[in-house]
């Protein structure tokens, strides 16, 4: 594989707000062009994981470098890189949307508006709104719009899909696999694993502070193995298959049902053996991040209960 | 180190505030400036302190009526003797020659030892005193041998003087023929010992007159020229017919206050010989009611003397009674005063003495009033500068450009001390202009005090907006920014307020001591407004102190911020 440029990389970097709070001992590295996801509840660390790569906090131990700066002592110099959209959406003391993004150029030292218009246009918003009255989602789309015009090479992006409308966050989507396209480093956090599914390229699970796995969402989707739901109309073969060797990953006897996980090349082993069966269904299961991450951490907690 | 775009945003965000505490502070201070200036409240000072000035005149006036009235009540007997050795008198005509050859003898004998026994003395004033005192010892033991059967000796005379008054008799005497030794006729006599008592009245009552507290020589002179023209005046007119205690009264009444009010009292009201006739006639008025006053003096003295008369036992002595009298009688409004009270006298004459402007203008206006404003806004702007961007999340848009954190502390205090700075400037141009129009002498602040008051109102809020600038740097959320550097600055405007009834610019009326120690809990009390106005050069260290204070948390301000977590 050929060598991939690191952008982000975080080394042991370890924030602790006490009573289990904080982030502790995060190792990730965002390569140059690829779009990484942060996913967790609230409260699991992405946030204080931002603001760490944006240097408003000190790291306890470890660091962020970006671009191979230190984010804490150069976060001035980085910001010439990156954009950001708050997780908080609050805005300066001005009155206007257009205020606002003059204000923001004036201290980008952005002198072309032409694609802040275009964003604008975009996403439907209306500038001259005033600032305090937006809606949430306009609010949204003004810190969007605010950190894209810029057009940087690294996004950061905090929850930025929170309280868009389904259409909008189609739109929003949209305009991120665009800038990825462009070739621009994106990282953005949420809690909808679909909508972190559908445009990045890997997706870290945080949890208590602890990245808990990153998943190769394309590896995963192109994967060679596929799962099957099975329902068999009567118990007798529901039975007699279980007796097979396949990989069997739920298994619901109640309807009679199973779900097999299989190799491509496999399949047709399966259809044999499917003929002289009486079938109510079969389809196939789809990939799921949210899924795959729940599995990965029942088996954790599995593990955990183990120990103890 | 400075963002032209964040200053413009500060500006943008706070200008509607600016204006308003600027527009309402200034129109403040113009109204108290021209308030107190058409309105002269320095008239009100002006007419207690002219109260207490008058009521000095008045115990003056008062005790120097009663004096001249009881010394010259007191020599009623010896109008009586001297009656009966009148020119008009025919039996006196005798007496009269017969007793000033008595005194030519005396005299000469006395002078005569006195030269032999010093030869080739000067007859300076005091030899010649000597000379008339061994004359009159050597005349009051000839006198003495002669006393009882002295209505034989000299025909018509009949004496009823104490031993004292005889003394005194024989002195005027010896006056009045030192002063005209050749004067042959009975009527020359008669003049002559006229003016010699009269003299001699003056001589006591000056005497008598400078033995009183807080007398000057210039008010014993002229009450000592009032006793003698007095003296002359009962001479010229004396007749038994009008003869009365009524007539000396008036006489009191009319030439005490003469003499006095005109030379003396008048004075102090400015007016003297260049005076226009119209301060004349306003001087006048004074004269009229000084007369009245003195003749009130004399029946409150008499009243008196008959009140202590009748508690013998508690004034035995009749010096007693009439002392007592004397005091009651000349008793002025401040003295009455004094009786009630010390400390409302010293009060009252505080209140006269009180500098209203002062009070007002520099320390009710520039360290309280006036700076209540101006403190809500650098409370307000210097927390919604950084804290309250942060605690909103607002900075993150400022900080994710390639702005340092110190490029914004920098901008915003810059901000800060510039909108403070500017609305100081105003507000000493308004104060200038208000004190241009009211104008004039009466107005106790001149421009050079203004101007340092203001520079002064400046520097405390400098200081305050540091130290908001500082809390609000501390603290990532508006409340605690806002209950710390808010909540001390008003908690220290609240103790000026408290401290200053125990201030003595407060007048000693409303004031409460303890309450002083209220201005050690604030550092509004660097601002020496009493200090400024009354020339002092202590103010000067204070303006230091407050400046220090204000750079040295604008620096702790830039750095706590660099080094402190962003919740962004």
């Amino acid at each position: 594989m050929e060598e991939k440029e690191e952008v982000i990389v975080a080394t042991d970097l370890t924030k602790d707000y006490k009573n289990n709070r904080g982030i502790f001992d995060l190792n990730f590295t965002v390569y140059k062009g690829e779009t990484f996801g942060f996913v967790g509840t609230n409260g699991s660390g992405k946030t204080t994981t931002i603001r760490h790569i944006m240097g408003f906090i000190k790291p306890q131990k470890g660091d962020v470098k970006v671009l191979g700066m230190d984010s804490w002592k150069e976060s001035c110099e980085i910001k010439k890189y990156v954009s950001y959209v708050p997780g908080e959406i609050a805005f300066p003391d001005l009155t206007t949307g257009i205020a606002f993004f003059k204000a923001q150029a004036e201290l980008l030292k952005l002198k072309n508006m032409d694609y802040c218009n275009e964003l604008i246009k975009r996403l439907q918003l209306d500038p001259s709104a005033n600032l305090k009255k937006m809606s949430k989602g306009m609010k949204q789309k003004t810190a969007i719009v605010a950190a894209l015009m810029a057009e940087k090479d690294i996004l950061i992006l905090d929850e930025p899909t929170t309280g868009l409308d389904p259409l909008m966050r189609e739109t929003f989507l949209e305009l991120i696999k665009e800038e990825k396209a462009k070739g621009k480093t994106i990282l953005m956090s949420s809690q909808m694993f679909d909508e972190l599914e559908a445009v990045c390229d890997r997706v870290a699970l945080i949890f208590d502070g602890k990245i808990i796995d990153i998943a190769d969402i394309n590896a995963l989707k192109n994967s060679d193995t596929k799962a099957y739901k099975i329902e068999f109309i009567s118990k007798e073969d529901y039975l007699k298959f279980k007796k097979l060797k396949f990989k069997i990953i739920r298994d619901q006897e109640k309807y009679s049902q199973v779900t097999i996980q299989i190799e491509d090349k496999n399949i047709n082993r399966l259809f044999k053996v499917l003929k002289n069966y009486e079938l109510k269904f079969i389809s196939e299961v789809k990939f799921n991040l949210e899924k795959h991450f729940k599995e990965i951490l029942a088996e954790k907690s599995k593990g955990g209960n183990d120990v103890q | 180190m400075f963002s032209k775009a964040l200053f413009k945003q500060s500006m943008k965000a706070n200008w509607i505030k600016w204006t308003c505490v600027t527009v309402a502070t200034c129109v403040m201070l113009a109204i108290v400036i021209i308030a107190l200036g058409s309105l002269a409240i320095d008239n009100i000072r002006d007419s207690l302190k002219t109260v207490f000035a008058q009521a000095d005149q008045e115990s003056v006036l008062k005790e120097s009526t009663i004096d001249g009235y009881e010394l010259y009540n007191s020599t009623g007997t010896f109008e009586d003797s001297l009656e009966t050795l009148k020119v008009t008198n025919i039996y006196g005509r005798n007496a009269l020659e017969t007793i000033w050859s008595l005194v030519k003898s005396s005299y000469d004998a006395a002078l005569n030892e006195f030269q032999v026994n010093n030869e080739g003395a000067e007859l300076n004033e005091e030899n010649l005193e000597i000379v008339k005192i061994n004359a009159r010892d050597s005349l009051l033991e000839l006198l003495n041998n002669m006393l009882p059967n002295l209505g034989q000796t000299i025909p018509g005379f009949q004496l009823n003087f104490s031993e004292e008054e005889l003394s005194q008799f024989v002195y005027i005497m010896l006056c009045a023929y030192e002063n005209n030794k050749t004067a042959s006729d009975v009527e020359t006599m008669a003049t002559e010992i006229e003016n010699a008592y009269a003299d001699y009245v003056y001589d006591m009552a000056y005497e008598m007159f400078l033995q009183q507290e807080d007398s000057t020589e210039d008010l014993a002179k002229a009450s000592a020229e009032a006793s003698k023209e007095m003296v002359k005046v009962a001479m010229g007119n004396y007749s038994k017919e009008t003869y009365s205690e009524e007539y000396f009264k008036s006489l009191a009444s009319v030439y005490v206050p003469e003499t006095l009010i005109y030379e003396q009292v008048l004075r102090t009201f400015g007016v003297d010989d260049t005076s226009s006739d119209e301060e004349r006639a306003e001087a006048e008025k004074y004269a009229v009611v000084s007369k009245i006053l003195a003749s009130t003096s004399i029946s409150t003295y008499e009243l008196w003397i008959e009140e202590y008369t009748k508690n013998a036992e508690k004034y035995p002595e009749v010096k007693d009674v009439k002392e007592s009298a004397r005091e009651q009688a000349s008793a002025s409004i401040t003295d009455q005063l004094n009786d009630i009270d010390e400390e409302v006298a010293i009060a009252l004459k505080e209140l006269g003495d009180m500098d209203i402007y002062g009070l007002i203008i520099g320390n009710l206006f520039y360290r309280v009033a006036g700076i209540l404003l101006p403190m809500v806004y650098v409370i307000m702007v210097a927390n919604g500068l950084l804290a309250g961007q942060v605690d909103s999340g607002s900075m993150a848009y400022v900080l994710s450009t390639p702005t340092k954190r110190r490029t914004v502390t920098v901008t915003q205090m810059t901000y800060l001390m510039l909108s403070l700075l500017a609305m100081f400037l105003i507000l000493t141009v308004v104060s200038v202009i208000s004190i241009w129009i009211v104008g004039g002498n009466d107005f106790t602040i001149n421009f050079a005090e203004i101007l340092i008051l203001n520079l002064g109102a400046f520097l405390t809020m400098f200081a305050f907006a540091g130290f908001c600038f500082m809390c609000s740097s501390i603290f990532n959320r508006t409340k605690y920014s806002l209950s710390i550097g808010g909540g001390i600055s008003i908690f220290m405007l609240v103790c000026t307020i408290l401290g200053l009834f125990g201030s003595d610019v407060v007048p000693l009326a409303m004031r409460i001591d303890q309450m002083n120690f209220f201005n050690y809990l604030s550092i509004i009390s660097l601002f020496d407004a009493t200090s400024i106005l009354t020339g002092g050069i202590s103010w000067l260290w204070k303006f230091g102190i407050l400046a220090l204070i204000g750079i040295v948390t604008f620096i702790v301000g830039v750095f706590c911020f660099e080094k402190k977590d962003l919740p962004l």
